[in-house]
């Protein structure tokens, strides 16, 4: 196991290297200056050359990389173009913002999506059934930023009942994290749901009920544990795909998180947050999968790894 | 000096300044879209970074609403020559360390914004300020190299303010994060993209302010800031969503304050850019343009329709009578170009030798009221004319470049330019003199006049303010003639706020936010 | 969103009948995934006949008659400039089909390529194309798309290619997850056995039982690429007016949210009951397929 661990955790670098190259390139090639912006007007030309020199934004590709994987190696990530300070700050509050949002809505995930999702299967082809399978799509379908501005115009602006935006108090949290939490409920919902309908028609379930276990105790000794095993690889990635969605609703939400963050630092082409920004994204991506694996082995021991 | 009396000031809307007595204490919290970069003034000239720091630092003189030259850390000033002014400075007045205010310190001020070899971003429009001479504790001579007519208005600019030496000594790069000036606020903290917050200055010089403290919010989103304001996580809302403004309007809990600003927003045409060379396009552009429509129906109260490149506000303005001149006629524009040598093609184009004509276009996203709008509705209305235009709406960094580049191949450029002195030589010679092309300077027409060069040069070194005028408005005739613009409003500076803020007059130069005599009623 | 599928055995059918028979039955019977076909087929026809349907010019500008809701002459109320919404709605469905569908064919053919090469070059070739696929997956998904369109201009060109690029990855590891399956059946052996090359045991064999999977991913990564090309527009990074497309709608109708709920609320709706037709369709199928696809 901890060979594997290791062994997976050495192929994550190059990746890194590789997504933190990719944007170096990128950005090389994005039309727009970050000092151009920052002096705005007025400004001469003779003052934004100085602070492009300022800002080492002249050197060539290769020599920028190369210095910033050495700073990477003593855990610099270096200081925002346009706030001047240092990513890693920037990043770790917008990081705990997103955070947050994230965790209340995979908490809304596990819990909504799972509980429709067992109950679909346990009530399989009832009403309850049919309508939860049209709504998990129905889920899948929207927008997340539609669902978000829709939201916004009937609690906030109609009803008065929750603020419009921000972070602050814990009703600041409810309406973004709804809006995050829908598709992956929907898909969570899904999945469980498959993967119960699964394992409730395997046969030990089924000498179960006939050696008259009750229907709760059926389903959760034995075939939710037996179920987790998707469910889980599916959440790992849902976890992925909240990060992804959050950029949507963090900008229809003002909520200050990493994805915002990221696509205010493209618009004002700050590359330097947006190399830090990636790079601690992607890593935590990585890092993630690696647990979906690790959790996937330990709850099914038939898997053998390489 | 030159004392400014602002032409018609446009929609004036101040609100009622209660006849009760200003209640002491309270949080301000003001809500605009982007955050500055910095607070030292050397290096942010931005306005949501001068709207804080305004309240900060200090200018020798200050600008009033009226436009006129009032004191400010100086008590009084005199003309010495026609290149110099002397300044008596206000005694006892202490930095928000405790330092004092005096020649020294303004004499660091300019030694540092004026270092020929590491300027900072007053020294690009302030002006031919050569130096500054101290004649005694208390009293400082500003010198220009050359005789300079707006030398006192420049004085005026918020960004002209002064910072404290032994700050700037002790914190050194990271001044901009430790803002200390004479104001009436000090500043009390800072979380990027989110919020600063300022505090009262007690031991202030002037009057004392009633607040307690003022809260700048960032909400980037032009919806989320008017609910803000609307569920008054936000007191006072910049840059309002011009469509909500009637209903705020009409609405007792609110109270819109607006006046005629400074900004002109405004089409640049590249001369360099064939179609763009023939005088008979432009005008026939400017004639199929239907400005009125636009201004009534996109701009609204965002603005006042503009007759000329600056706005009424400013000193030398001269109305052009482009609607006399190049009244809106779309057959008439189609009867233009087709004297230029276009002739109607397939669906109505024009074309020319089987070429179409098309323009290309780059026009800014929210950047100034309606911009993006009123691109597009140009857009269409060159369609009804003919005349294809394939627009562009990028981010505002690449906006930025093809106003800056040297190269610019783009026809049609969304553009405004902020007079930031309410003089006219600050638009005349900035944008349209012929050695201010991209990217010395801002003529992104690229109008190369030499008449036009001639009567800039003579305004600007003329002390007269009748003949002055005359020369302006001579200039403004010859840029009617050529027509390489397409102007569309003057900006309005326009706060919304609840309607217990009271005493707040806005600032026809925009850059300038008076909250300090603001009061908060329970 | 798609994810590695877990291929598992399709059950014996009780009587033989061809499977594409079985196939066919069992989609029928799905009224749900029948549903799906007719919204898909409903949006192709008014993307085709956009001209004839539509009331108005959907570039045509009456800046009087802006922001007024749904009335008789205007069934979806006008927008901003005083548009027609049902005419600019219903020629955004042009561009909502074709970035669905080009971007998914761009995924489709680059992903195929990949995923093919990789598994049956095996050894380096594979680490190193999954590596890299692997670095463009690690990206979230959404910037990669920004940062492409950043790059070449906001345009509908380069938005098919910022969403293509985005589905390529999924496409090649399914397809070599397929290629590594199927090349381990018995009748790929006999082939081999019997020396035929390897080029046709790919086309013969390999390919063929992989199409009916892969039509199921295309169906739904359709959905998705209408998404994705809605939040890009949404950012304002997609295609440039006046061309109408339902993201810039929401994202402009947002600005006018208090006094012209309409143009967002039906943009919006658009854009849902379009992709949820296509993820109807790709239940269905996946249903009549019997696979043990866990999506």
């Amino acid at each position: 196991m901890t060979r594997f661990l290791v062994r997976r955790l050495l192929a994550a670098v190059p990746i890194l290297f590789g997504v933190v190259f990719l944007i170096m390139g990128t950005m090389d090639v994005i039309p727009g200056d970050p000092a151009a912006m920052m002096l705005g007007q007025g400004a001469t030309q003779d003052m934004v050359t100085r602070l492009r020199a300022q800002l080492e934004l002249d050197r060539p590709l290769l020599v920028r990389y190369v210095e910033y994987l050495e700073r990477l190696a003593h855990g610099n990530l270096g200081r925002s173009i346009v706030d001047d300070r240092p990513v890693s700050e920037e990043i770790a509050q917008a990081w705990a913002a997103t955070l947050e949002l994230g965790a209340a809505a995979l908490l809304l995930t596990v819990v909504f999506g799972g509980l429709i999702g067992i109950l679909s299967a346990h009530w399989h082809r009832s009403l309850f059934d049919g309508a939860s399978r049209v709504l998990s799509l129905l889920g899948l379908s929207m927008p997340v930023f539609w669902t978000g501005i829709v939201f916004i115009l009937i609690f906030s602006l109609w009803l008065r009942w929750l603020p419009s935006g921000g972070r602050g108090a814990w009703t600041h949290l409810v309406l973004p994290a709804v809006t995050l939490a829908i598709p992956s409920v929907a898909t969570i919902a899904r999945v469980t749901r498959s993967a119960m309908l699964g394992v409730l028609h395997e046969d030990y379930v089924r000498t179960a009920y006939a050696k008259g276990a009750r229907g709760a105790a059926v389903l959760f000794h034995h075939a939710l544990r037996n179920a987790l095993i998707p469910v889980v690889t599916v959440l790992g990635l849902q976890f992925g795909q909240v990060l992804g969605g959050a950029i949507l609703t963090e900008t229809v939400f003002s909520w200050p998180g990493v994805g915002r963050l990221l696509v205010q630092a493209i618009s004002s082409r700050d590359y330097i947050l947006l190399e830090g920004g990636v790079l601690v994204l992607a890593a935590t991506f990585v890092v993630t999968n690696l647990a979906v694996d690790v959790t996937y082995a330990y709850l099914d021991p038939r898997i053998a790894y390489r | 000096m030159a004392s400014l009396a602002g032409a018609a000031l446009g929609s004036v809307a101040l609100p009622e300044l209660a006849s009760a007595a200003p209640t002491r204490g309270g949080t301000l919290t003001i809500a605009r879209p982007v955050d500055a970069t910095s607070l030292d003034l050397f290096k942010d000239s931005s306005a949501p970074a001068s709207w804080v720091y305004g309240l900060i630092y200090e200018p020798l003189v200050t600008l009033g609403t009226n436009m006129t030259v009032g004191p400010g850390l100086a008590s009084s000033w005199r003309v010495l020559s026609p290149t110099s002014i002397r300044f008596s400075l206000r005694k006892g007045v202490k930095f928000h360390d405790g330092t004092a205010c005096d020649a020294a310190a303004i004499k660091f001020n300019f030694d540092r914004t004026f270092n020929p070899k590491a300027p900072g971003i007053w020294a690009s429009f302030a002006g031919p300020v050569k130096a500054l001479q101290v004649v005694d504790d208390y009293t400082v001579d500003v010198v220009a190299t050359e005789p300079f007519s707006p030398l006192l208005l420049n004085m005026s600019m918020v960004h002209g303010g002064m910072v404290s030496p032994a700050a700037v000594r002790k914190y050194g790069d990271d001044f901009g994060r430790h803002p200390v000036g004479t104001g009436p606020f000090k500043f009390e903290e800072w979380q990027p993209r989110d919020h600063i917050t300022l505090s009262r200055n007690d031991d202030y010089w002037g009057d004392k302010p009633s607040l307690d403290r003022i809260v700048f919010k960032v909400i980037p989103d032009d919806s989320a800031r008017m609910i803000a304001l609307r569920t008054g996580e936000a007191d006072m809302v910049l840059n309002p969503l011009v469509d909500q403004l009637p209903a705020l309007r009409h609405d007792p809990n609110f109270t819109v304050a607006g006046v005629t600003g400074t900004r002109t927003v405004f089409l640049s045409l590249t001369l360099t850019q064939p179609p763009m060379d023939d005088v008979r396009v432009r005008r026939a552009m400017f004639m199929g343009t239907d400005r009125k429509s636009i201004q009534a129906n996109l701009v609204q109260s965002a603005g006042t329709l503009a007759d000329s490149v600056m706005a009424p506000t400013v000193f030398g303005y001269a109305p052009m009578h482009l609607d006399t001149r190049y009244p809106y006629d779309p057959k008439a524009a189609r009867a233009m170009l087709t004297s230029a040598g276009y002739t109607q093609g397939a669906g109505g184009m024009m074309e020319r030798n089987g070429a179409p004509l098309a323009l290309s276009m780059i026009s800014s996203r929210g950047r100034y009221p309606k911009d993006a709008e009123i691109a597009q509705a140009f857009q269409a209305q060159m369609r009804e004319i003919g005349i294809r235009v394939d627009l562009q709406l990028p981010e505002y960094p690449v906006v930025i470049n093809a106003l800056r580049t040297p190269t610019l191949n783009v026809h049609v450029l969304f553009s405004a330019w902020g007079n930031l002195t309410g003089d006219a030589d600050f638009t005349v010679v900035t944008v349209f003199r012929s050695d201010q092309i991209p990217p010395a300077g801002w003529n992104t027409f690229r109008y190369i006049n030499p008449a036009f060069d001639k009567v800039a040069n003579a305004a600007r070194v003329n002390l007269n303010p009748t003949e002055r005028k005359q020369l302006y408005a001579q200039a403004q005739g010859m840029l009617a003639r050529d027509i390489p613009f397409v102007p569309f409003y003057n900006m309005d500076n326009i706060a919304v706020m609840r309607s217990n803020v009271k005493g707040f007059v806005p600032h026809p130069v925009e850059y300038d936010l008076r909250v300090a005599p603001v009061w908060i009623q329970k | 969103m798609a994810t590695l599928p877990v291929v598992g055995r399709t059950r014996g059918a009780a009587s033989y009948r061809s499977p594409a028979a079985a196939m066919w039955r069992r989609f029928r019977r799905n009224h749900l995934a029948l549903g799906g076909g007719a919204i898909i087929g409903v949006l192709v026809a008014v993307a085709v006949c956009a001209p004839y349907l539509s009331p108005y010019d959907p570039a045509h500008q009456v800046l009087a008659d802006k922001l007024m809701g749904p009335t008789a002459r205007h069934w979806l109320g006008t927008d901003e400039f005083g548009r027609d919404v049902l005419s600019r709605l219903i020629f955004g469905s042009r561009v909502e089909l074709v970035v669905g569908f080009a971007s998914v064919l761009i995924g489709l053919v680059l992903g195929t390529l990949l995923g093919t090469l990789a598994a049956y070059r095996g050894g380096i070739a594979d680490e190193l194309t999954m590596r890299a696929l692997d670095v463009l997956l690690a990206f979230p998904y959404l910037l990669l798309a920004i940062l492409v369109v950043s790059v070449l201009g906001a345009n509908l060109r380069s938005t098919i290619l910022a969403v293509g690029l985005w589905a390529t990855p999924g496409f090649a590891r399914v397809i070599r997850g397929l290629v590594l399956t199927v090349a381990g059946q018995e009748y790929v052996e006999a082939s081999r056995a019997i020396g035929a090359r390897t080029m046709r045991i790919i086309l013969r064999h390999v390919l063929p039982n992989c199409v009916s999977v892969l039509i199921v991913y295309a169906a739904l990564y359709m959905a998705s690429a209408i998404l994705l090309e809605a939040a890009l527009s949404f950012l304002g990074l997609g295609v440039q007016p006046p061309t109408s497309s339902w993201g810039l709608m929401i994202s402009t109708g947002r600005d006018y949210l208090l006094e012209a709920p309409h143009i967002a609320t039906f943009a919006g709706l658009a854009i849902a009951c379009t992709v949820l037709g296509f993820n109807l369709f790709a239940d269905g199928l996946r249903d009549a397929l019997d696979t043990k696809l866990t999506l």
